[in-house]
C-alpha cells in the first residue's frame, strides 16, 4: 500500500478518534443530562495542565491520570451544586453560567501559568511502521486507549444496571422516581463523571497540542458541533458527529488550508443547527 | 383499632395555583385495597400525584405505617415503602423489559418473577424487546408487574386495567388478590367496575375534586357506581 | 412621550459636558466606549426585550466597519461621505433582520441554538476578515482610514458618538415604551401564546434583531474614523463576548442598563486590566453572580430613581379601535375523515364533525378520546396524516396558530397562559391589536389606548380588570382564567375553542364564566366550542353535544339525546375492553 496515503488515513483516523474523546465528556453532560456546558474545554485544559504539572515535578505520565480526574472531580462538585442545579430548567442561564465559569477558569489558569505555551514531553517518542507507514507511537497508543475507552463506556452504558439507570432517568424523569431513583443524585454522579472524562481528554491530548490558557475555546465549540450534527443522547450520534466534523475537518485542511477546513465545519454546523439541531441520529 | 398502613386526610392541592381536589380523606389497613372512582377530570390522579410527592400538598397529611411523610420526594417515599404505578409513560420505553423489571433489583434472579410470567407469558416472550415497542395493554401488564414485584407494603395504581383486555383484568385482579392476601395494602384509581367489585374493601367516588360519596364494602352497590359515572 | 425627550435630554447634556470635567484623554477613551454602548444596547433589545441573545454581534460591528472604512478611503475627502455611514449602518442591519428571518422560521426556536449559530456565523465571519486579504487586508486588517471630514481632534469625534449615543438611547426608549415593545416582551414569555393571538413572531423578532444590526452598524460605522483602523479581531470573539457581560452586569431590561455595563465594567476594565491581574476573574465571577440571581443587573438598581424622574404619565384619554380585519361573518367548520397518529398511537381515527351556525357546542368524551387532540389538529399543532378541514368552505391546509388567529379562530388554553410579568392592560392590549394592527401601528403610541364595547363590557362585569397596572402574575388563579378569557373574547373571535374554562374555579366563578360565554354568544354571535368534564356545565351551557371516542365521533345531539344514548352509557360506564 503506498504509505503516504496509508499516513493520510491514519491522520483522518487520528483525529477523529481524538475528537471522539474529546467530545466524550460533554456527550454525557450535554446529551444525556442536557447541561450546555460552555466550560468543557475549560476542564480539558485543567486536565492538560495538571499533565503538565505532573511532569514538571518529575513523575509518570501515567500519574497524571488519577490526578486530573480527582482535580476535576473536587471542581465540579461545587459547579454542580452551585451553577448548574439550580439552573437545571433554565437551559439557557446554564449556557451563560458555564460560560462565565470558562471565563474565569481561563483567566485563573493565565494567572497561575501565565499565558504562553506550555509544551510536554511526550512520553512515548518513537515511531511505528503501520502498514508501511512510520506513525508516532504516541498516537497509535492513544488511538488504541481511545478506541479502548469510547468501547468501554459505550458497553458500561448498554449493559450496567447504573447505565440502565441513568437512561431511565434521562427518559422518564418522574418514573425513575417513582421507582426510587434518587435522580437529583444520579444527575450529579454523571454529571461529574462527564467532567472527569473532560479532564481524562485533557491528559491524553496534552503532548501533541499547544497547551496555552485559550485552548479550551475550540475544544468545547468543536465538541458542540460534533453533537449538534451527529444527535444527542445516542452513542453512534458521537461517533457519527466525530467522523463527519473530524472528518471533513482534516480532509479539508489537506485538500486546502485550516481556514478552509474550520470554515467548512462552521458552514455544517451552521446548517444542522439551523435545520436540523437533533442531528442526525438524535430523536426529534 | 387495626393499624393503617397507609392514611391520608383533608388532602388539598392541585397545579400551580389552581385547587383542583378539596378535602379528601381515606385510609387503607395492611391486607386491603381502597379504590378511587369518578368520571375523568375529578381529581382522581391528582390525588395519587399529591399522595406520592410529586405535587406540594395546599392543605392536609399523608401517613404511612403512623409516619407523615411531608416534605419528601417521590423517591424516598418509594424507598420507605410506597410504591406507584402512573397513568401515563408507564414504562421506560429505551430499557427492555427484562431492564424495566430489575431495575432497582438488579441481584434478585429472574427466576423470583415466575409466578408473574405464569401469569402474563406475554411478558415472558418479550424479556428482549424494549418496552417501547410493547403495544399498550402489555405496557399496562408491565408496569403493573413492576410495581407488584417491588414488594412494598403499600402501592398505588393509577388505573391499572385501563385498555387491558378482559382475560389480562381476570389475571391482575387475582395478582392484586393475592398480594393483599400476603398484607399488601393498595389505593387504586379505577374506572373499570369489575375490578373494583372484586378487590374494594373501601371506596371513595369522586366528583369535581370532591368526595361525594365514600364507604366500605358492604355498601357498594354497581347501580350507584354506574350514576356517578355515567353522562 | 414627553418623559422620554426629557430622559434623552438631560442624558444628552450629561455627555456633552463630560470632557470639560474629564480632559482630552478620557474624550477618545469615552467615545471609543459609547460606540460599544450603541452596539450593546442592540443585544440588550434582542435579550432584555424578546428573550434571544445572539452570541455573535460583533459580526454586524465589524460589517459595518470595514464597509464604512473602505468608503472613507475611497471618497475620504468628499463631504457626502457622511451619508455613506449610515449606509453602512443599514447594510449591517438589513444582514442582521435577514438572518433572523431565516433562522426564526426555520426549525430551530430554541434560544440557546440561536445563540450558539450567531457565535458560529461570527466565528465564520473572522475566518473571512481574517484570510481576505484583497478586500478586508487580512490579518492585518484595513489601514490608514481617514477621519471624517471637518472632525478634527479627540474632542469632535467624542461629541459625535455622544450624540449617536444619545440617539440611540432616545430610539430604544420609544420603541420599549411602543407597542412593538410590549409584543417583544410578550413573546420573551410565551412565544407561542404570542402566535395564538395571530402575530408573526419571527417576524418580530427578525425586526428586533435587524434593530440590533443597526445599532451595532451605526457602532461600527463610527469606529473605522474613529480609531483609523479595522482588524478582524474587531469580527471576532473577543468583542461579542464582551458586549453580552457588559449588557449582563449592567442590566438588559432597561435602556440605561447597558450604557451603564459599558461604562462601568468596561472603562473599568480598560484601566483596571493593567493594575490587577484579578480583574478578569472579578469580572467573570460577577458576572455569574448577575446570572444566578441578579439578572436585572445594576440597571435593576435604578428602577426606584427612575420615579423621580419628571414627566410621569397621566390618565389618557380612551381611543376608540379600529374594527377586526378577518371577517366578520358567522364560521363554518367542516372535519372530515381526518386521521392522525403519533408512531403506533391513533390519535384521531376518521374524525368527522361539523358546525354550521353559531351557538355553544360542548366537546365530551373519555380519557384520550382525542378532544384536546382535535384542537391541536384544528390549529396545527397536530399534522393531520388523512381526511380535510374547511373552514368557511375552504380547505385548511397546513394551519398554523397565527394563520387561524387571522382567520378569527381564538383558543383558550387549559391551564391559564396569560403574560405573567405584563401588567393587565398589557395583557388586554396584546389581544386587542391583534388582528387590527400593522407594523406602523406598532411604532406609536395611541394603540396603547384603545378600547372597544367589549372590552368595556368585559371590564364591567369584571371590575379587577380595571386594575390595569396590576401585574398578571398577581392574580388568583380564577382571576387569571377570566383575564385569559376575556383576552380570548376581546379578539372578537369568530370560532372559540376552551380547553376547560372553568378548571379550578370555585362555584361562584364558574357561573359568571357561564354567563359570560353565553353573553359573548348572544353579542358576538360567535361559535364556541368546549372542551370540558364537568357535566353540570354541560347541562347547563351546550346546545349541541359532541361525543368523542378513540378519536371518533361517537354521538352528537342536544343534552338530553347524548344522556339516553345507550352507546355513549356503554363508554362511560362499561368495562374496557
Amino acid at each position: 500500500m503506498d504509505p503516504l496515503l496509508v499516513t493520510q488515513a491514519l491522520n483522518v483516523l487520528y483525529e477523529v478518534v481524538t475528537l471522539a474523546v474529546i467530545v466524550l465528556g460533554l456527550a454525557i453532560v450535554f446529551g444525556l443530562l442536557g447541561v450546555m456546558n460552555l466550560a468543557h474545554g475549560e476542564f480539558i485544559a485543567l486536565g492538560a495542565y495538571v499533565a503538565y504539572v505532573c511532569q514538571s515535578l518529575g513523575l509518570p505520565y501515567l500519574a497524571a491520570v488519577p490526578a486530573a480526574i480527582a482535580a476535576c472531580a473536587l471542581l465540579a462538585l461545587p459547579v454542580e451544586r452551585f451553577l448548574i442545579r439550580p439552573l437545571y430548567d433554565r437551559p439557557f442561564d446554564t449556557l451563560l453560567a458555564t460560560w462565565g465559569l470558562s471565563l474565569f477558569m481561563r483567566k485563573a489558569i493565565e494567572i497561575g501559568f501565565g499565558g504562553g505555551y506550555k509544551s510536554l514531553k511526550i512520553p512515548v517518542s518513537d515511531s511505528v511502521l503501520v502498514l508501511g507507514a512510520p506513525f508516532p507511537a504516541y498516537r497509535v497508543l492513544l488511538m488504541a486507549l481511545c478506541a479502548v475507552l469510547i468501547a468501554a463506556l459505550l458497553l458500561w452504558y448498554r449493559r450496567s444496571v447504573a447505565g440502565a439507570r441513568v437512561k431511565a432517568m434521562v427518559g422518564n424523569r418522574e418514573l425513575a422516581q417513582a421507582v426510587g431513583i434518587r435522580t437529583d443524585r444520579l444527575a450529579r454522579d454523571t454529571f461529574v463523571v462527564g467532567l472527569c472524562f473532560a479532564g481524562l481528554a485533557g491528559v491524553m491530548v496534552a503532548p501533541l497540542v499547544s497547551v496555552q490558557p485559550y485552548m479550551g475555546l475550540d475544544y468545547v465549540l468543536r465538541s458542540f458541533f460534533v453533537l449538534v450534527v451527529g444527535g444527542l443522547g445516542s452513542p453512534l450520534g458521537l461517533l457519527s458527529g466525530a467522523a463527519a466534523i473530524g472528518g471533513v475537518e482534516s480532509a479539508m485542511s489537506a485538500l486546502v488550508d485550516r481556514t478552509a477546513g474550520y470554515s467548512t465545519v462552521l458552514l455544517i454546523a451552521i446548517f444542522f443547527l439551523w435545520r436540523r439541531p437533533h442531528g442526525i441520529f438524535g430523536r426529534s | 383499632m387495626s393499624a393503617r398502613a397507609f392514611e391520608f386526610e383533608d388532602v388539598t392541592g392541585g397545579y400551580g395555583g389552581s385547587v383542583v381536589v378539596r378535602g379528601l380523606t381515606g385510609a387503607v389497613a395492611a391486607g386491603e385495597a381502597l379504590c378511587v372512582l369518578g368520571r375523568n377530570g375529578v381529581g382522581k390522579s391528582t390525588l395519587l400525584r399529591l399522595l406520592h410527592g410529586f405535587l406540594p400538598l395546599g392543605r392536609g397529611s399523608v401517613r404511612f405505617a403512623g409516619r407523615d411523610l411531608a416534605g419528601l420526594d417521590p423517591a424516598r417515599r418509594t424507598a420507605l415503602g410506597v410504591s406507584f404505578a402512573p397513568q401515563e409513560r408507564i414504562v421506560f420505553d429505551d430499557l427492555t423489559v427484562r431492564e424495566n423489571l430489575t431495575l432497582m433489583r438488579p441481584g434478585r434472579p429472574l427466576a423470583a418473577l415466575a409466578p408473574y410470567f405464569v401469569r402474563f407469558p406475554r411478558l415472558a416472550e418479550r424479556l428482549g424487546q424494549h418496552a417501547g415497542t410493547l403495544s399498550g395493554g402489555e405496557r399496562k401488564l408491565l408496569s403493573l408487574v413492576r410495581v407488584l414485584a417491588e414488594d412494598r407494603p403499600v402501592a398505588l395504581l393509577d388505573e391499572p386495567a385501563e385498555g387491558v383486555q378482559s382475560e389480562s383484568v381476570r389475571q391482575m385482579a387475582a395478582l392484586i388478590g393475592e398480594r393483599k392476601a400476603a398484607g399488601a395494602a393498595f389505593v387504586i384509581v379505577e374506572q373499570n367496575l369489575e375490578l373494583v367489585e372484586e378487590l374494594a374493601d373501601r371506596y371513595l367516588i369522586l366528583d369535581q375534586g370532591r368526595t361525594v360519596q365514600a364507604g366500605d364494602r358492604s355498601t357498594l352497590r354497581r347501580a350507584e357506581l354506574v350514576a356517578h359515572l355515567r353522562v | 412621550m414627553g418623559s422620554l425627550a426629557v430622559r434623552s435630554a438631560v442624558l444628552l447634556l450629561l455627555l456633552l459636558a463630560l470632557p470639560l470635567a474629564l480632559g482630552e484623554y478620557w474624550a477618545f477613551q469615552l467615545g471609543l466606549f459609547f460606540l460599544y454602548a450603541i452596539a450593546a444596547l442592540g443585544v440588550a433589545m434582542c435579550w432584555g426585550q424578546a428573550g434571544f441573545l445572539p452570541l455573535g454581534q460583533a459580526l454586524f460591528v465589524g460589517l459595518a466597519a470595514y464597509l464604512s472604512g473602505a468608503a472613507l478611503i475611497q471618497w475620504g475627502e468628499a463631504w457626502w461621505v457622511f451619508l455613506l455611514l449610515p449606509f453602512a449602518a443599514l447594510a449591517a442591519g438589513a444582514l442582521a433582520f435577514l438572518l433572523g428571518l431565516i433562522i426564526f422560521r426555520g426549525r430551530s426556536e430554541s434560544g440557546p441554538y440561536f445563540a450558539i449559530i450567531t457565535l458560529a456565523i461570527s466565528l465564520l465571519a473572522f475566518q473571512v476578515a481574517n484570510s481576505w486579504n484583497e478586500v478586508t487586508g487580512g490579518y492585518n486588517g484595513m489601514k490608514g482610514i481617514p477621519g471624517l471630514p471637518g472632525l478634527e481632534g479627540f474632542s469632535d469625534v467624542y461629541y459625535l458618538a455622544a450624540v449617536a449615543l444619545a440617539c440611540a438611547v432616545a430610539l430604544c426608549g420609544w420603541l420599549v415604551q411602543a407597542p412593538l415593545g410590549t409584543l417583544w416582551r410578550a413573546i420573551a414569555l410565551n412565544e407561542r401564546r404570542v402566535a395564538y393571538f395571530g402575530y408573526d413572531t419571527a417576524m418580530l423578532k427578525a425586526i428586533a434583531f435587524g434593530l440590533s444590526g443597526v445599532l451595532a452598524g451605526i457602532a461600527g460605522a463610527l469606529y473605522a474614523p474613529q480609531q483609523g483602523l479595522v482588524t478582524p479581531e474587531l469580527v471576532g470573539f473577543a468583542l461579542s463576548a464582551d458586549l453580552v457581560i457588559w449588557v449582563a452586569v449592567g442590566g438588559r431590561k432597561r435602556v440605561l442598563g447597558p450604557v451603564l455595563g459599558v461604562v462601568l465594567v468596561g472603562i473599568l476594565s480598560a484601566e483596571l486590566r493593567e493594575r490587577t491581574y484579578y480583574w478578569d476573574l472579578i469580572v467573570a465571577a460577577g458576572f455569574v453572580f448577575v446570572v444566578l440571581y441578579a439578572s436585572g443587573g445594576i440597571g435593576a438598581l435604578l428602577a426606584p430613581l427612575e420615579r423621580l424622574l419628571p414627566g410621569r404619565r397621566k390618565a389618557l384619554e380612551p381611543l376608540r379601535a379600529p374594527a377586526p380585519k378577518a371577517p366578520r361573518t358567522a364560521v363554518t367548520l367542516a372535519i372530515e375523515g381526518v386521521s392522525a397518529a403519533a408512531g403506533e398511537v391513533r390519535i384521531l381515527d376518521r374524525l368527522s364533525l361539523a358546525i354550521a351556525r353559531p351557538g355553544i357546542y360542548c366537546l365530551i368524551g373519555p380519557n384520550g378520546a382525542g378532544k384536546t387532540s382535535t384542537f391541536n389538529m384544528l390549529t396545527g399543532e397536530l399534522r393531520a396524516q388523512a381526511g380535510e378541514v374547511r373552514l368557511d368552505g375552504d380547505t385548511l391546509s397546513k394551519p398554523t396558530p397565527y394563520r387561524l388567529a387571522r382567520r378569527g379562530v381564538g383558543r383558550k388554553f387549559q391551564i391559564p397562559s396569560v403574560f405573567g410579568e405584563l401588567s393587565i392592560d398589557e395583557n388586554l392590549r396584546i389581544a386587542l391589536w391583534s388582528g387590527r394592527t400593522s407594523l406602523l401601528d406598532w411604532l406609536r403610541p395611541a394603540p396603547r389606548r384603545w378600547d372597544t364595547p367589549v372590552l368595556a363590557a368585559l371590564r364591567g362585569r369584571y371590575p379587577f380588570l380595571d386594575d390595569g397596572a396590576r401585574l398578571a402574575s398577581a392574580l388568583s388563579h380564577g382571576e387569571r382564567q377570566v383575564l385569559e378569557l376575556s383576552m380570548a373574547l376581546v379578539t372578537e373571535p369568530r370560532l372559540l375553542l376552551l380547553d376547560e374554562p372553568c378548571a379550578g374555579l370555585s362555584g361562584e366563578e364558574t357561573a359568571q364564566v357561564m354567563a359570560v360565554i353565553r353573553w359573548a354568544r348572544d353579542t358576538l354571535g360567535l361559535s364556541v366550542v368546549i372542551i370540558e368534564h364537568d357535566m353540570a356545565l354541560v347541562k347547563q351551557l351546550a346546545e349541541h353535544v359532541f361525543v368523542l371516542h378513540q378519536g371518533r365521533l361517537l354521538a352528537e345531539g342536544d343534552v338530553a339525546a347524548i344522556r339516553s344514548d345507550p352507546r355513549v352509557h356503554e363508554v362511560y360506564v362499561g368495562a374496557a375492553e
